[in-house]
């Protein structure tokens, strides 16, 4: 699918940018859920990520649009999108958004519920966790851990060598594990 | 209490998997939404909804004036695979949608679905009247092969040729048009038998044919047993007009009334004619 799709852009742009959204939408929602830790902005900032999508699109030459990687591409996007928000937000603070995580989809083969508290509770850890951590590694480790990007294509979609995007995955997952640690509720050692 | 003993630090590849386990999906009208902010016209492409019937989940996909495409969910792999074989059968794009079509749920639930509007896209205008003319079975009967050619037409194109060879290509325009089926259960290819009485579930995946057809009502156990004793009309004595057995007429003829017959020209000769409802082939 995604060999054809450049092709359809260029052919055809409404049909190739309906497509585009029902392959990709998916994966740019999720990377502006976890990485803004809020469902709502995750809503708005996809439709605004797509929509800048296909306004650079139709001005984008036939060629350029064959040439196009749209997954990495459509990243960059959602970075900027999510970046200027951002930067918005701390020029005029709103109220601070509470992290969001909804929990609607439990894992099929259903814990009991006691197992149940315990994996929401390490969610909703991780969640405000990944929220914490600085703008560049949080891109990068939610791009490779959630929504599963090669590391070719983050340095494609950061504009940054591999060698960089790799270590700042690695030093995003070592700083998740000290929040963790730091957050880890007290009942542990209360127990022992 | 925690089930997680195994020291202060996380691993990395555990903390990998929890990773990968917080992609969650988009709400279901995501996409469409999506589109409709960037302004893409309604036209260009197909939304589809999952409604329950009872034979299972089915996805049916629509434009702003018709009915696309619909397929249960057990001869796709997820909604994932529906859009990918909708996308290669009629070239569009099918997005997920909360609302369906107009009238589809009534069309769904009551099994009445020949005045819902139904796109057939590019098939050939033989396998259109044949898809058309099936439309038209009622809810809760069958009608065989032969009743579906004639109704569409197709006997009388090809009046200057053979009868043996006609009847050979009829069925067999028949019967790609019925595997062809666009709109799997909209367009009622459960109530199309064979002359013997044996239905040509060529559409459905096994067991959703019998499913359909149980909660219709259609009694299949008593049809085979008519069929065994060589009864493919049913007569009624006090009128003297014949019907498929499983007509609305047929079936309210009492036991020692109902008269079996082979075909049309038995029934003639004996001095019946044809029901005007299920308008059984004459002879």
């Amino acid at each position: 699918m995604d060999e054809q799709l450049p092709e359809r852009l260029a052919v055809d742009l409404d049909d190739g940018f309906t497509e585009l959204v029902r392959v990709h939408s998916a994966a740019v929602r999720t990377f502006l859920f976890r990485v803004s830790g809020s469902a709502t902005d995750a809503d708005d900032l996809g439709q605004e990520t797509f929509l800048r999508a296909y306004a650079a699109l139709r001005g984008y030459e036939l060629q350029r649009r064959r040439e196009l990687r749209p997954r990495a591409w459509l990243m960059t996007i959602a970075a900027n999108v999510w970046r200027n928000h951002v930067r918005t937000n701390v020029r005029r603070p709103v109220s601070t958004t509470p992290v969001e995580d909804a929990c609607q989809a439990w894992p099929d083969t259903a814990p009991g519920p006691e197992e149940r508290v315990a994996t929401a509770e390490d969610r909703v850890r991780l969640v405000s966790a990944l929220t914490e951590l600085p703008e560049n590694p949080r891109i990068a480790v939610v791009l490779r851990h959630v929504v599963g990007l090669s590391y070719g294509e983050i340095a494609e979609a950061r504009r940054c060598p591999v060698g960089t995007v790799k270590a700042q995955v690695s030093r995003g997952i070592d700083s998740l594990r000290q929040l963790l640690d730091a957050k880890a509720p007290p009942t542990r050692e209360v127990l022992r | 209490m925690r089930p997680d003993d195994e020291g202060p630090l996380p691993s990395a590849p555990e903390l990998e998997k929890a990773l990968a386990a917080l992609a969650s999906p988009a709400p279901a009208d995501f996409r469409l939404r999506v589109l409709r902010r960037a302004g893409i016209a309604r036209d260009r492409y197909d939304s589809y909804v999952r409604v329950d019937t009872d034979a299972g989940g089915l996805y049916v996909a629509f434009g702003p004036h018709a009915v696309t495409g619909a397929m249960l969910e057990t001869m796709v792999t997820g909604p994932d695979g529906f859009e990918e074989l909708h996308r290669s059968r009629t070239r569009r794009t099918a997005i997920r949608a909360t609302t369906p079509f107009p009238g589809l749920r009534t069309a769904v639930r009551t099994g009445r679905a020949k005045n819902l509007a139904i796109d057939m896209g590019h098939v050939g205008t033989e396998q259109r009247a044949v898809l058309d003319a099936v439309r038209t079975v009622p809810k809760g009967q069958l009608r065989p092969v032969s009743w579906i050619a004639r109704e569409a037409g197709l006997d009388r194109e090809r009046g200057e040729r053979e009868r043996g060879e006609r009847e050979c290509e009829g069925g067999d325009i028949i019967g790609r048009a019925l595997a062809a089926n666009p709109a799997v259960l909209l367009i009622p290819c459960h109530r199309i038998t064979g002359e013997d009485g044996t239905p040509c579930d060529a559409a459905y995946p096994p067991g959703t044919g019998e499913a359909l057809r149980a909660t219709e009502g259609i009694d299949m156990t008593r049809l085979a047993e008519l069929a065994r004793r060589g009864a493919f009309l049913l007569g009624s004595a006090t009128t003297h007009i014949y019907c498929h057995p499983t007509c609305a007429h047929a079936r309210r003829i009492t036991p020692r009334h109902q008269r079996p017959f082979h075909n049309a020209s038995e029934a003639r000769q004996a001095g019946y004619r044809a029901c005007r409802s299920c308008r059984p082939l004459t002879a």
